[in-house]
């Protein structure tokens, strides 16, 4: 049985290459079947919010990208509810209806969960 | 389970403190390297945070002397033989990148 590994992504989606990392870690993960889960906390949150555009920046936004995680097997998909919650965030209106919210003493629970953490 | 979270940032303009202290557990251990040791700095927000939490808390030596921080006596400061061994004696180990 392969290890099993928790992704905690806690950058905004436009402050550099780690969320586009930490969600590229995850995808692959997932294509090879790998138990794998993904947390998004802190400014992570924000890669979940809804109607990013970033045409006018000439970058892709991770929307698309985080859609395709069900297809490829990633279903344990959380975010910090406080997270969420400190910046503004509508739980219900979230782009990855998949996420559940996960309060702070659960979030112990789940790394305690999983062998591995990355957090990035 | 328990878990070594390893943190290496100043928690001056930085969230990764206050965030780990939210979700660690009763079983885990935090180690400071790096700026982190900062947090050690008497008369600080975070220094007070971490004196009432009561954790397992360890610091790199070297990273605190370079830092002319002293290690209050509720840390333990500790050389890089003894970082190998808590990241063995704990399940896993959560580096905060």
């Amino acid at each position: 049985m392969a290890k099993s590994l928790l992704i905690i992504s806690r950058q905004s989606p436009w402050s550099g290459p780690g969320a586009r990392e930490a969600l590229d870690i995850v995808l692959a993960g997932g294509a090879f079947d790998l138990p794998i889960g993904l947390l998004f906390l802190d400014d992570g949150v924000f890669q979940l919010a809804a109607r990013q555009d970033a045409k006018s920046l000439q970058q892709k936004d991770l929307s698309a990208n985080l859609q395709a995680l069900p297809m490829f097997g990633v279903e344990a998909l959380f975010f910090c509810a406080d997270s969420a919650a400190e910046r503004g965030l509508d739980p219900g209106a979230l782009s990855l209806e998949e996420a559940g919210p996960l309060t702070a003493g659960e979030i112990t629970a789940l790394i305690d969960r999983y062998d591995q953490v990355i957090t990035l | 389970m328990s878990t070594l979270h390893v943190l290496s940032h100043s928690p001056f303009g930085d969230s990764r403190l206050s965030s780990c202290l939210r979700i660690i557990g009763a079983a885990d251990a935090l180690l400071l390297s790096g700026d982190a040791a900062y947090a050690l700095q008497p008369g600080t927000v975070p220094f007070a945070t971490l004196q009432t939490r009561g954790l397992k808390l360890y610091v790199l030596a070297e990273d605190a002397q370079a830092r002319a921080i002293d290690v209050p006596d509720w840390a333990r400061a500790i050389d890089y033989p003894a970082f190998v061994e808590l990241s063995i004696q704990h399940d896993k180990v959560n580096t905060w990148l």
